[in-house]
């Protein structure tokens, strides 16, 4: 019966297994052991598990630091002998060790979902420059196209560089998760996507802002871009999740609009403070576009100033409150 | 010999003229320095008594909250003094009373019985009878006559402070007579008066510098004579001057709108020039820049006359400002995205706060001209229209008016406007005056 040494990391995640055959295994620092743990608080010769009817018996080999137990179903042990069982974790120096039989079950292997194959395509020099180069010109455009005074890259060089870095920073979050959660970086996956979410909010933002103009309404765009926003923020935040974690659809889903949601009630509840207060200044929708985007029809002075009557009665109303 | 003597006689004479009229000249400089010292001593001794301290007691504290000048202007215990002295008395009797100090430190209640908001006044009564009763000028000085402002400035007790008659202001829609002197706080409410002691005018603000206004006293009297017609004192102040507002509005805009408008080049737009006397104009633009990108020309123009209603509160005003911009060295994108800040940025004439205001309710739309839109030529232009409502004075209005040109890439223009206390129907009327008159074509 081979007995299996599984080297637990942090969160109890296994981080490499020994497999011993025979009655007895070893465990210790020094080089003759079955079991061979690099950490400076283990002894040379650390502890013995010796194959019994029950389990394993272990010997502590009068180690400096000693052996704790740190799980172990069986619950009757005499004073002198310990009896280790399938399962029983221990620790020994600093390192966390679970003893198993090699015929401990598994559990039953995830389907591999057709997103995370896709997404984990993405993650190629090939689709991240591209998309890397695009937004950043979309960037630098937008400074540019929005700057009045005569431009000088020394005063926009910080502000690119910090929303670039902004982008680097989450994408080499998600990747450090991944790398922890799933052995796996897909640092340029993860940077693609934010970068490709990024590039088709600018788009519809823009488009919105187009639409809002022409229908001469801020509600549009006032109840359109956090919506856009939400759904983006959740569909991005998800393919985050399914690169980074083993989470199945359904968790990754709940804990993406979760994580949204929260947000969205912490940003409501921060302006709540300030609705319904006075304001000396009218609040009028002052956007505007070039010539070429302005495509709805203009209606005449006069029956502009005959539907002023509405501004009148809403301001009356508005008194009275 | 002769000649010389002759010539050194005529020296002598000249000299001799000459000695008299400077003597002459320093004899009358202290000469008219006491006459006038002499009349504003008389003016001060027989008029003392008829000058009073008006005070505003807060009843919580027992103590005055506010200080101001007023005058008897009836035997029968009718005062004079600034609506601005006793607003907080007329907006919350049951927190405030109006109280009077003589010069003789007689203190006595006030009730107020009348206003006019328009030109800052209003009538105390006095339970007793009071005198002297202070005359009302029948005729206008003339401009350049001494007078003496009367008062107590900062509460040091009744002062006077003479200056120069200067006329009625051409500048503002509501006469208000310039004066040259020092008016301080406290003086509000109290009378001005000429070598013969009667009030030409009452004092209610000053611009600094020496630069005073008085109310003219024909306001004054027809306030008075107003209140004797209907014999009894005003049951409903606030109700009062809400009709009050709701006239002067009337006539004003009647007659704004009633005028030809004279109109001026900004650019390649036509804006209104100054109306007189209603608004003045200034302007300017960033030609003088050397590291503008773009040009930008503007005029703004704004009327002097304020309606104060309360410390936080006034009325009456009307802006314009217009503004020329050209692209120059800027892309069409750049352009538009500073255009875009100018346009979000214009805001109210008038201070006001909840307690008085609603909110600014807003309405835009894209809007041609009728004829444009036949001809299918002329400017497409977005328009802004705001207006937020008094809520103590009902068809009372706010207005903020903003229109810019939307279909050149390479120039706006922009015309805006404010009215402070206008009814729906003059400010529809004003909208479409302006709209007429403003324009790039």
């Amino acid at each position: 019966m081979a007995v299996i040494v599984e080297v637990l990391g942090w969160g109890g995640r296994s981080q490499g297994h020994f497999r011993v055959d025979g009655p007895s295994v070893t465990i210790g620092r020094g080089y003759q052991n079955d079991v061979v743990l690099d950490d400076p608080y283990i002894s040379a010769n650390h502890l013995r598990l010796d194959a019994t009817e029950n389990g394993w018996q272990l010997t502590d080999l009068q180690s400096r630091n000693g052996v704790q137990v740190l799980k172990n179903s069986k619950t009757e042990n005499s004073s002198s002998t310990v009896i280790l069982e399938d399962g029983a974790e221990i620790k020994v120096g600093r390192r966390r060790l679970r003893i198993l039989t090699d015929g401990h079950p598994v559990e039953p292997a995830k389907e591999l979902h057709r997103l995370e194959q896709d997404l984990g395509r993405l993650n190629r020099l090939s689709i991240w420059l591209p998309l890397f180069l695009i937004s950043l010109a979309l960037d630098i455009g937008s400074l540019y196209a929005s700057s009045f005074v005569e431009w000088q890259w020394k005063n926009h060089i910080f502000t690119i560089l910090g929303s670039q870095a902004v982008v680097l920073m989450v994408a080499l979050f998600w990747s450090l998760l991944g790398r922890f959660l799933r052995h796996e970086r897909q640092f340029l996956s993860q940077y693609s996507l934010i970068l490709s979410v990024g590039l088709i909010y600018t788009l519809l933002e823009w488009l919105i802002g187009v639409l809002s103009y022409n229908l001469s309404s801020s509600g549009v765009a006032m109840i359109m871009l956090p919506l856009l926003a939400m759904l983006l923020a959740t569909l991005l935040l998800s393919a985050n999740f399914a690169l980074a974690t083993n989470m199945l659809p359904r968790q990754r889903w709940i804990s993406a609009l979760g994580f949204v949601m929260l947000v969205i009630v912490v940003s409501i509840s921060a302006r709540m403070s300030e609705w319904g207060e006075f304001s000396p200044y009218p609040d009028y929708f002052a956007d505007l576009q070039v010539p070429i985007l302005q495509f709805s029809t203009a209606e005449s002075t006069d029956d502009f100033i005959d539907s002023l009557d509405a501004v009148f009665a809403a301001a009356d109303r508005k008194a009275l409150d | 010999m002769s000649i010389y003597n002759e010539t050194g006689l005529s020296l002598c004479a000249r000299g001799f003229s000459r000695a008299v009229f400077i003597l002459t000249f320093c004899l009358a400089w202290p000469l008219a320095v006491a006459a006038q010292s002499d009349s504003a001593r008389a003016l001060f001794a027989d008029n003392k008594a008829g000058i009073l301290q008006i005070r505003i007691i807060d009843l919580t504290s027992g103590s005055k909250s506010a200080i101001g000048s007023g005058f008897v202007v009836s035997d029968s215990g009718l005062i004079a003094t600034n609506y601005h002295v006793v607003q907080m008395a007329a907006e919350k009797p049951d927190q405030y009373r109006i109280e009077y100090l003589s010069a003789e430190g007689e203190l006595n209640h006030l009730k107020l019985v009348d206003v006019d908001v328009i030109n800052d006044l209003a009538l105390v009564k006095a339970d007793s009878e009071m005198t002297p009763e202070l005359p009302l000028a029948v005729a206008e000085p003339p401009i350049g006559m001494p007078v003496y402002a009367l008062g107590n400035p900062l509460d040091l007790g009744l002062t006077v402070v003479p200056g120069t008659y200067n006329g009625v202001n051409q500048t503002s829609y509501h006469p208000r007579v310039h004066f040259t002197g020092s008016l301080n706080p406290g003086m509000s409410g109290g009378p001005t008066l000429n070598q013969a002691g009667e009030v030409v005018g009452v004092n209610v603000s000053t611009a600094g510098n020496q630069i005073s206004f008085l109310v003219p006293v024909a306001a004054l009297q027809q306030l008075i004579t107003e209140y004797r017609v209907r014999g009894h004192e005003v049951d409903d102040i606030r109700q009062r001057i809400a009709q009050q507002l709701l006239a002067d509005q009337d006539k004003k805009f009647t007659r704004l709108l009633a005028l030809d408008w004279p109109t001026l080049a900004l650019g390649e737009a036509v804006v209104v020039n100054e109306l007189k006397p209603f608004i003045k104009c200034w302007g300017g633009s960033n030609s003088a820049s050397t590291k503008a990108q773009f040009l930008s020309a503007d005029r703004t123009c704004r009327s002097e006359d304020n309606i104060y209603l309360n410390a936080k509160f006034n009325s009456g005003v009307i802006e314009h400002q217009f503004f020329w911009l050209q692209a120059d060295q800027l892309n069409t994108v750049q352009f538009y995205a500073y255009y875009e800040r100018l346009f979000s940025d214009f805001a109210p004439g008038n201070k006001g706060t909840e307690k008085d205001l609603g909110d600014y309710q807003c309405d835009n739309q894209f809007v041609r001209a009728e004829s444009d839109l036949q001809s299918n030529r002329g400017r497409t232009t977005k328009v802004v229209f705001c207006a937020r409502a008094y809520k103590e004075y009902p068809e009372l209005y706010d207005i903020v008016f903003l229109q810019g040109t939307v279909d050149d890439s390479q120039a706006t223009f922009v015309s805006h406007f404010t009215l402070a206390g206008v009814s729906q129907k003059n400010a529809k009327a004003y909208a479409r005056k302006f709209m007429g008159v403003s324009k790039w074509q």
